[in-house]
């Protein structure tokens, strides 16, 4: 009977996606969130006593060159060590590109899996073989699992590989497998990594991605950490899963429909972020909050999106505990059918507003307003100019969307006298 | 509209049905809800907001606000308007929910918020857009958009979205946010840079701190080694002088061997002792001296007795003598005192009375009541004659007084009856203005039928008298509206036939040319031609069957047959000529086939064509025949009417405006008959009026004065009738009071009299015991009176005075007796002397004998003290001496003067010893823990040159290891330093955290800066773009409206160019002198406002459903003539939608009444 770790994706040192800072943030309990996970792993591996901790692969991020990182990871090895627990690793794509692996030493009881043939590297004390390949370089193509040896009689087999399996969303197509070739491998256990979303591929015998051991954007939701496998004696295989992270990321979709004021949205998210907090185990969280719906409220909020903002980001200081960091506010708002006006008025307002149709319905005039953002838009850093929420200053369709905001803000700021006549 | 509960209101209605659209006047006082209406009338368009504050009164669920609405298009709408988050739009019976689409569709896509802007304006807005128009220099883009829209605070708007991007971002700024933020990520970048570490860097110093470590062990080996060496040859070399000096020591030693060793302490004991003795000795003299001394002085003194046990009762007669002495000095002053207040009383006596000495003076002191009763007499005597007085001074005043009023009374005239007056006029004030309505009516009509005349002539209706006018058969709009029809048909008929006509003859005419470019390509076979060529074939085969067949052939017919074939000489060949032709005409028919088909269907198409021209030509000449027809109806229709008429569609407007004439003629009677019967009413009340002036005596001014004048000339008359008769009331109520008054002051001096006669009686009784006659003043009885007082009281000071000095002298003769028997008994001696000085004696001589006394006690202690000093001197002496024996025996000497001798050799010896231990003790530190024999001998076998140049040697070498350890040293401290920084620090991922958490604030930052600019751009663009459809229009509207409003103070506006090149309004005085907006003066900007939000908002509704104009008390800060002006402008502006005007000036609605057309002008109150 015994135990070990199966974790992955470590991913140290990385940083947490575009938070914006502002007054209240819990900005001391989210730093070095990826160091103190890992932390978390070290624990754990100390306190439950097991035979051996296995990480497939992405220790840390491929193009992250500061050899501290390394040392932080030789130093907390090196306590794994004291406490007579041994190590072993298979490089994933990111350790392949990575700087630091090429120098970095590691301790005695970290065994890296090769990176040009797969090896088997036997655990006497506990009767365990362990199978792996590392990654010899960042984009490898192969189905590495095809060569791994056949399963040694008598011990307890396991396989650890970085793969992206059959392929997932938003993850590189590195290694990838089938699960009729694993299974066919006739381990008792597979370890797989890559894929940040943990997922229990199969059963029995179990193939497994343990998921990161720490969310670090919106995308990369609930709780993150490790899976702890126990063997017993008769060779069964019992998994769980044990969370590792010190900060959660969650997405906020509070629906406006029907509120009668920007409050009263406040008041629905508020409602809604307390749930959210207490699924969180009490760790401090990230919030994506996605304001949508018909409301009446549609106007008074689009006119005064930086306002409204900052009301939520309040609230949510307010009632978080000071654990709480909304990362970003979308809002999807329309009048109600009911309370739009059928047609545009005449006069100067009405130009106004033929203007803002106009320039909906012409993509190319769109544009040319866009070039009022060149001089912004030449000193912006290309992380903002790329992936999937880059800001396109000079895309019609970005435009368009902010035109959306600029309509009410524009109306409600030459219109707003009050309730006087 | 129907405030059914609402504010403070409940089931109240406003009317403003009334006045086609009309101008609505609504008055209320302050606190009447004025505001309360105007916002119930937005909140039934709009609804009423979620914290409504008109719940007062009604709670939320009762909030109800209905009213009528009647839209340019559609129907009228009556609704009903309650609180609540939905389907708050009712059915005007509140009965059902109504769609809120309905009441959109009126409103023209005006929401809440436009409507505020464009169809409200309040005091407020005039006052902003005012100060805009100057503040903003008059930009033209700005007014026309702000005219057009009722937006006041558009600049304010712009500059906030600017400064707002400008906080933001600036292409060269470093201060606004973004760019900070942009700097801050380059330098978290920089920073980044530098914490990060690169692998090798480390493994670099990893591999030089081991080297360094390594060498540095061998190192310390080698110098260890040295150093053990070099210390052992240090040692010896340092213990070879010691050595030979503790050999002197211990030679010397030997012979200082037999001296006694002392104490060390030894010399100072014997001199302390030799010390104290030589004190006791000078002790123990001065003590048998003194005590010789005090033993002559005790016997010198002299104490007598028997004084020091008086001592007491010789203090206090001491102390009384003081007392004694002044006692007798006092007796004196008193002696003197008492002599001169009796000296005073008998003066007093004497001037008062001759006949009485001091001593019979008791016979004339007064009894107490006595006084009194003289005093209150003095008092009664004084209030009589003070009120007789008076009394007598009054009577003739008043007297006068009365013949004043009475001379008034007879100069005022006599008072007319003037009651009638007073009825007719309180009867009726309102004929004033409604004569002066009258005669503006009466020039209005003139006005008008001018209008009407003119109007008639340009319907060329010169010569039709007014009268027939009515009568005038002109055909209605639907007869000429049918006429028209029949003449468009007629025309369009025509026009048709000419369409077709020409299509036909177009058609024939391509026909005819295809036939012809046919013909001209190479003639068509036709079928006729092969029938004809066959005949002719057909008629020779005859021929040639006959020969053939052998029977007789007709030459003659052989011959006509050549003749049809020109160049046949045989039947033979004519024959096969013509079965030639007949075969090749038939072969082209079959081969052109085509062509022989087209040019049959052209030939068909040509006749049908040329049947249709006949056709049409027809048709036309009866369509023109009907048109002819039609016209003459249409003169005919005319000729009753007397007009040639022009076409129908021009005499339709014609005879619309026939019927306008004829409508407003109309108008013009009914308006003539009711100011004919205002006239006679107006007459009638002016008859009665002149009938009651000319009663009073006024002349009659005949029907030419208006009766407003008249009216004033007969209240000024009535006004002085009624102040005449006020003034004769008042002297008569004067005159009664000042008799009343005379008759009152007579009867108070009567009874003045006769009490001053009972008084005088009682007088005479009172003073005579004062000796005094009955004729004495008061005045003079209370001098006598007072003097007498002030006798007694001397006589009396004089008297107590008396008895102080007999104490005195009792005293003194007590103190003599006590004195003289004290002296008796303690001093004999002085029996006889006088007191004072016995007294003063005794008490030197008790002062004396105290002295003696205390000196004798202090010489007898100290003689006491002396014995003792003596005592301890002696026994010192003994003690001391028999020491210094015993220090004699010890150290072997017969006497004291030995001493210093036997002390030196102790010393010496002593000396000796302690430098051989230190000596042995150098060498014991010296010799590393073997004996100080051993390392004697030791060093005695090391030659001492030698060993100097070995140790040089040593110690260089010592240096040079040294010198390298140090370096080494210094390499692993900046190595251990270098790796301990490399200590797997999160400084570069905290930089890295930075960066994120800057790119998120960025995009934060940026969207809003780009929502902030393309707003402002899209505003500038919708400015300008109105601007150029609208700058016409709307700036030439507002410049007669300006001019209106101005009185014609200004011309009008114009578009300039101002310094920067910018299209700016000015404003034009007559005369063309240009006001740029910074020269005009608030209420003038005001009125270019408003002249502009008109014109405005005419352009919106030549467009646009119209919407009521809702004016909030806007003319509170105009003159009487541009508030008039502008109340006329804004019932022109109701002509085209409803304007509400709310005011709480009442002289705004009076002066509404006499400026505004009272057609349109619809009053109204709330809160009344």
């Amino acid at each position: 009977m015994f135990t070990f770790l199966h974790a992955a994706d470590i991913h140290l040192d990385s940083p947490f996606h575009k938070l914006d800072r502002y007054e209240g943030a819990p900005v001391a309990e989210f730093r070095q969130a990826t160091r103190r996970a890992f932390e978390n792993l070290v624990r754990l591996a100390i306190a439950e006593k097991v035979a051996f901790v296995i990480i497939a692969g992405d220790l840390y991020d491929g193009d992250w060159k500061d050899y501290n990182t390394g040392l932080y990871l030789v130093s907390r090895m090196g306590a794994l060590r004291d406490a007579g627990i041994p190590v072993f690793v298979a490089a994933g794509n990111h350790d392949a590109a990575s700087a630091i692996t090429k120098t970095l030493r590691f301790p005695e009881n970290v065994t890296l899996f090769p990176a040009h043939h797969p090896a088997t590297f036997l655990v006497e004390k506990v009767g365990a073989a362990l199978h792996g390949q590392s990654f010899a370089t960042p984009a490898e193509k192969r189905d590495l699992s095809r060569g791994y040896p056949p399963a040694v009689p008598g011990r307890c087999n396991i396989g650890v590989l970085h793969t992206c399996a059959s392929g997932r969303e938003g993850h590189e197509p590195y290694a990838p497998c089938s699960l009729e070739v694993l299974r066919n491998k006739g381990y008792d256990y597979w370890a797989l990594g890559h894929v940040h979303q943990r997922e229990v591929l199969q059963e029995d015998p179990p193939v497994v991605f343990s998921g990161n051991t720490q969310g670090r954007h919106a995308k990369e939701t609930g709780a993150k950490g490790c899976y702890l496998v126990s063997v017993d004696d008769h060779g069964r295989i019992g998994v769980q899963f044990r969370s590792l992270d010190v900060v959660r990321w969650a997405t906020a979709r509070v629906d406006a429909g029907g509120a009668e004021s920007g409050y009263e949205v406040v008041e629905r998210f508020i409602r809604h972020l307390e749930e959210l907090v207490v699924e969180s185990d009490g760790l401090p969280l990230a919030v994506r909050v996605e304001v949508k719906g018909e409301t009446l409220a549609c106007d008074e909020i689009l006119s005064d999106v930086d306002r409204w903002t900052n009301e939520i980001r309040s609230a949510a200081v307010e009632s978080g505990g000071g654990g709480v960091w909304v990362e970003k506010i979308a809002f999807r708002l329309r009048m109600p059918v009911g309370d739009r006006f059928p047609h545009v008025p005449g006069g100067a307002v009405g130009e106004l507003l033929h203007l803002l149709d106009e320039l909906d319905a012409d993509p190319g005039s769109r544009v040319e307003l866009g070039a009022e953002l060149a001089d912004l838009e030449k000193k912006l850093p290309r992380e903002l100019k790329t992936g999937p929420e880059a800001l396109r200053l000079e895309d019609e369709h970005w435009l368009g969307d902010l035109l959306a905001q600029v309509r009410p803000l524009l109306v409600r700021r030459l219109l707003r006298k009050g309730d006087a006549l | 509209m129907r405030l059914i509960a609402y504010g403070p209101f409940t089931d109240t209605a406003l009317d403003w049905s009334r006045g086609g659209e009309g101008l609505h006047l609504v008055f209320g006082s302050n606190e009447a809800g004025k505001s309360s209406a105007l916002r119930a009338l937005r909140h039934l368009l709009y609804g009423i907001p979620e914290r409504s504050a008109d719940n007062f009164v009604h709670p939320y669920a009762s909030l109800r606000v209905g009213a009528c609405l009647r839209p340019a298009q559609g129907q009228v709408i009556e609704c009903i308007r309650r609180k609540g988050r939905g389907n708050t739009l009712r059915t005007g019976d509140d009965a059902s929910v109504l769609e809120e689409s309905v009441l959109h569709r009126c409103l023209g896509g005006v929401d809440a918020d436009l409507f505020g802007a464009m169809f409200a304006i309040d005091h407020a807005d005039l006052v902003r857009g005012g100060r805009e128009i100057i503040q903003g220099g008059g930009d033209v883009g700005r007014l026309v958009f702000s005219a057009g829209s009722g937006i006041v605070n558009l600049r304010e708007v712009q500059n906030s979205l600017e400064a707002e991007a400008d906080q933001l971002f600036r292409p060269a700024g470093q201060k606004p946010r973004l760019n900070e933020a942009l700097a801050r990520l380059s330098r978290y970048r920089r920073e980044l840079q530098e914490a990060q570490l690169p692998g090798r860097e480390w493994a670099g110093h990893d591999e030089a701190l081991r080297t360094a470590r390594s060498r540095k062990a061998l190192i310390e080996d080698e110098l260890r080694t040295h150093q053990r060496k070099l210390a052992r040859l240090e040692r010896i070399e340092q213990a070879l002088p010691v050595l030979a000096r503790r050999k002197e020591l211990k030679n010397a030693w030997e012979a200082a061997a037999g001296a006694v060793l002392l104490p060390e302490d030894f010399a100072d004991k014997r001199h302390g002792l030799l010390t104290r003795l030589g004190i006791a000795e000078r002790e123990k003299r001065q003590a048998r001296q003194t005590l010789a001394t005090h033993g002559d002085a005790v016997s010198s003194l002299d104490i007598p007795s028997g004084l020091l046990e008086s001592s007491e009762l010789i203090e206090e007669t001491h102390r009384e003598l003081g007392s004694q002495r002044k006692a007798a000095k006092d007796r004196i002053g008193i002696e003197v005192r008492r002599d001169t207040l009796r000296g005073e009383a008998g003066e007093l006596l004497k001037s008062l009375r001759d006949d009485t000495s001091l001593e019979q003076v008791e016979g004339l002191r007064m009894k107490k009541s006595e006084v009194v009763k003289v005093q209150e007499l003095g008092a009664r005597y004084e209030r009589n004659i003070t009120r007789i007085q008076d009394g007598r001074d009054r009577l003739p005043a008043l007297a006068r007084e009365i013949a004043e009023v009475q001379e008034a009374l007879r100069g005022l005239s006599a008072p007319r009856p003037v009651e009638a007056l007073r009825t007719v006029l309180a009867e009726d004030e309102q004929w004033g203005p409604l004569e002066r309505q009258w005669r503006k009516e009466q020039t209005d009509l003139e006005v008008a039928l001018q209008g009407v005349m003119l109007q008639k002539g340009g319907l060329r209706l010169g010569a039709v008298r007014l009268e027939e006018l009515e009568a005038l058969p002109v055909p209605y709009a639907e007869g000429i509206r049918l006429f028209e029809e029949r003449f468009t048909a007629a025309t369009q008929r025509l026009k048709e036939l000419e369409r077709e006509t020409r299509k036909a003859r177009s058609a024939s005419d391509e026909a005819r040319r295809r036939i012809e470019t046919l013909r001209l390509e190479r003639e068509v076979p036709s079928e006729r031609e092969l029938t004809q060529a066959r005949g002719i074939r057909d008629e020779g085969w005859v021929l040639v069957a006959r020969v053939l067949e052998q029977e007789p052939v007709c030459r003659e017919k052989v011959d006509t047959y050549l003749d049809k074939t020109p160049g046949a000489l045989s039947l033979a060949d004519a024959f096969a000529s013509h079965l030639r032709t007949a075969d090749a005409i038939a072969d082209r028919l079959y081969r052109e086939a085509e062509r022989v088909a087209l040019k049959a269907r052209l030939l068909a198409e040509e006749a049908a064509h040329g049947e249709g021209l006949e056709k049409l030509a027809k048709e036309r000449e009866e369509a023109e025949s009907d048109t002819q027809q039609a016209e003459a109806d249409w003169r005919n229709l005319w000729e009753p009417v007397g007009v040639s008429p022009l076409s129908p569609r021009q005499m339709g407007p014609w005879a619309q405006d026939f019927r306008a004439l004829v409508e407003r003629l109309k108008e013009i009677r009914v308006r003539q008959a009711r100011a004919a019967t205002l006239k006679e009413d107006i007459d009638a009340y002016r008859s009665k009026l002149t009938r009651c002036l000319v009663g009073l005596g006024q002349p009659d001014s005949g029907d030419k004065e208006p009766v407003a004048i008249l009216i004033k000339r007969a209240r000024t008359l009535l006004e002085e009738q009624e102040d005449l008769e006020h003034r004769r009331l008042d002297l008569l109520r004067d005159k009664a009071q000042r008799e009343k008054e005379m008759a009152d002051a007579q009867a108070r001096l009567e009874v003045s009299e006769g009490e001053l006669k009972r008084w005088q009686e009682e007088w005479e009784a009172a003073v005579r015991p004062l000796g005094l006659d009955a004729d004495v003043l008061p005045a003079q009885a209370t001098a006598v009176m007072e003097e007498l007082k002030s006798l007694f009281d001397k006589l009396k000071e004089a008297g107590v005075l008396q008895k102080r000095i007999e104490g005195i002298d009792r005293d003194t003769d007590e103190f003599s007796g006590k004195v003289s028997s004290l002296a008796e008994a303690v001093a004999p001696d002085l029996a006889g002397r006088p007191t004072d000085e016995t007294v003063l004696e005794l008490n030197n001589r008790l002062k004396r004998c105290r002295d003696a006394h205390s000196r004798k006690e202090t010489l007898e202690k100290q003689t006491e003290k002396e014995k003792e000093r003596l005592k301890l001197a002696e026994q010192a002496i003994v003690q001391v001496t028999a020491q210094l024996r015993r220090m004699c025996e010890e150290a072997g000497c017969q006497g004291v003067e030995e001493l210093p001798e036997a002390e030196a050799r102790s010393k010496k010896r002593r000396e000796l010893e302690r430098d051989l231990r230190d000596a042995d003790e150098q060498l014991r530190r010296l010799s590393a823990g073997s004996t100080v024999e051993a390392f004697a001998e030791q060093a005695q076998g090391v030659d001492a040159d030698a060993a100097s140049g070995e140790m040089e040697r040593l110690r260089e070498r010592i240096d040079e290891l040294g010198a390298e350890k140090s370096r080494l040293d210094q390499t692993i401290g900046s190595e251990t330093s270098e790796l301990a920084r490399m200590d797997g620090s999160a400084r570069a991922a905290e930089l890295a955290e930075e960066i994120q958490t800057t790119l998120g604030g960025l995009e934060n930052d940026v969207v809003h800066y780009a929502r902030l600019k393309i707003a402002a751009k899209v505003l500038s663009r919708a400015i300008e773009r109105y601007r150029e459809k609208s700058q016409g229009p709307i700036l030439k509207r507002a410049a007669t409206l300006f001019s209106r409003i101005t009185g014609g103070s200004f011309e009008g506006l114009r578009a300039e160019f101002d310094d920067s090149g910018h299209p700016v309004i000015v404003g034009v005085r007559p005369g063309g002198t240009i006001v740029p907006v910074e020269g005009m003066s608030d209420g003038t900007a005001d009125q270019l406002y408003l002249a502009l939000r008109l014109a405005g908002l005419e352009r919106y509704l030549e467009r646009s459903e119209p919407l009521p104009f809702i004016v909030d008390d806007i003319l509170i800060r105009f003159d009487d003539h541009r508030a008039a002006a502008t109340l006329e402008v804004l019932a022109d502006l109701s002509r085209r939608t409803q304007v509400i005007f709310f005011t709480h000036h009442e002289h705004l609605v009076s002066l509404a009444e006499r400026t505004v057309d009272p057609s349109v002008l619809v009053k109204s109150t709330i809160g009344a």
